[in-house]
């Protein structure tokens, strides 16, 4: 299958977990249902749960923080960037049409990662999964 | 067989390899594939048909007409399929629509066993299920549940609910919004917005959910957020209407009526002490005009 076709082709769940996992640096991740803080698929992470709902708990406060400090109130976030001394974490929110968002959280290596590359392709990924 | 719970019925379809439907009385549904959930529909919850199509995305026909397709003897295709191959839905939201339905189903469906398990043997008459080989659901099997890693979520969205506010009493309830808000601003999220906006003082957060298109038990996590932000009425409020909680007040005269200046301001109200509290009562007005006269007449 040639590029176009593969950016073109929808996926599922277990699909958009292992692309994610071919960014270059990726070390895990995990795909997360921000209403119940569930994890619903995970790559390469020890404990899905607990991570599921750390992650579930950042992406709100970085929500209700960021809502609170923006003049007109409302907040649409397209990734959360987060580089800590030992890896980049990206947090990807899609809008579901029932329910969500559905959170896509990737973590990078520092040294191997390129943080460009890794938000597009992302961003490719997620639009290949849910359409809207 | 009058010990077959459905946890305990469940256990043992899920160790046979079971796949068919468990009808758990009028309650609903739980599909089972090869001893995994692969789809669950309760009354009380929008099933998959709803949430699509209450969307917006995907319109009543294209489902109905995939769902004859998928049940007619003529195509080896899933009622899912047919959707995702004409394009309505991606793969993704398709797996995402029935893992979150049957998740939702789940909840109400093997709550009442949860529950009856945590009394440790506490009796309450709970509908026989029974279970019919082979037959399987419209839709085809997308997702996959393994039947302990159900009942701990189930478990884990229980205390979900509980850690937003430890009280069901706005479980069952008609959702009412207060009219004033117990502070300056709020910050809600998209479903508390909807549920704000929907709540007609006659709907129950389950009424709320079916008229939304939203899961039930995401609807009943925004209702108990709103009630814990003081944003809904409570017993406590109903109850403070039914006992007089104001203490009469003497009559006076007709002169000190409204005044256009005067805005109501925050009064305490023993109920909420850590908030104040806006009134436009007529009553509470007077009073206030009436201390302003007093105190003018000290100078």
């Amino acid at each position: 299958m040639d590029d176009t076709a593969r950016e073109l082709r929808v996926i599922g769940i277990e699909e958009c977990l292992s692309e994610a996992m071919t960014i270059p640096g990726a070390l895990d991740a995990i795909l997360v249902d921000h209403t119940s803080g569930m994890a619903v698929a995970a790559e390469g992470v020890p404990y899905p749960e607990g991570s599921a709902a750390g992650l579930s708990e950042a992406f709100r406060a970085t929500l209700d923080g960021l809502a609170l400090s923006t003049p007109d109130g409302t907040i649409r976030i397209e990734d959360v960037i987060i580089t800590t001394d030992r890896a980049y974490h990206l947090i990807k929110p899609m809008e579901t049409m029932f329910d969500g968002p559905l959170l896509i959280c990737l973590r990078l290596d520092p040294d191997r990662a390129n943080l460009a590359l890794a938000l597009r392709r992302l961003q490719a990924i997620s639009h290949r999964l849910i359409a809207s | 067989m009058a010990t077959a719970t459905l946890d305990s019925m469940l256990a043992g379809l899920a160790q046979d390899r079971a796949t068919g439907s468990l009808k758990i009385g009028r309650a609903g549904t739980i599909f089972l594939t090869r001893g995994r959930v692969s789809y669950a529909e309760c009354t009380g919850t929008p099933g998959v048909e709803e949430l699509l199509t209450a969307s917006g995305r995907i319109s009543v026909g294209a489902v109905r007409k995939a769902r004859q397709t998928a049940t007619g003897e003529s195509g080896p295709q899933s009622g899912g399929d047919l959707l995702v191959d004409a394009g309505v839905l991606t793969r993704g939201e398709l797996e995402f629509c029935v893992l979150g339905a049957t998740l939702d189903a789940s909840y109400f469906l093997l709550g009442p066993a949860l529950a009856a398990a945590a009394d440790a043997g506490g009796a309450r008459p709970a509908p026989k299920p029974r279970f019919r080989d082979g037959e399987r659901h419209w839709l085809g099997t997308h997702w996959f549940f393994d039947v302990p890693g159900l009942f701990q979520e189930c478990r884990r969205r229980k205390a979900q609910l509980d850690r937003a506010w430890p009280s069901s009493e706005l479980d069952t309830r008609p959702v009412i919004p207060v009219r004033r808000i117990p502070g300056r601003h709020v910050v809600l999220t998209a479903l508390q917005w909807e549920v704000l906006l929907g709540a007609d003082t006659t709907a129950t957060p389950a009424e709320l959910a079916h008229r939304l298109g939203r899961p039930a038990y995401s609807t009943l996590l925004a209702v108990r957020e709103l009630g814990a932000a003081g944003l809904l009425a409570t017993g406590a409020d109903h109850a403070d209407q039914a006992t007089p909680a104001r203490p009469a007040l003497p009559k006076r005269a007709e002169r000190s009526g409204p005044r256009a200046e005067l805005r109501p301001g925050p009064g305490a109200d023993p109920a909420q002490p850590y908030l104040p509290q806006v009134s436009a009562d007529p009553t509470d007005v007077k009073l206030l005009i009436r201390l302003r006269d007093a105190l003018e007449a000290l100078q």
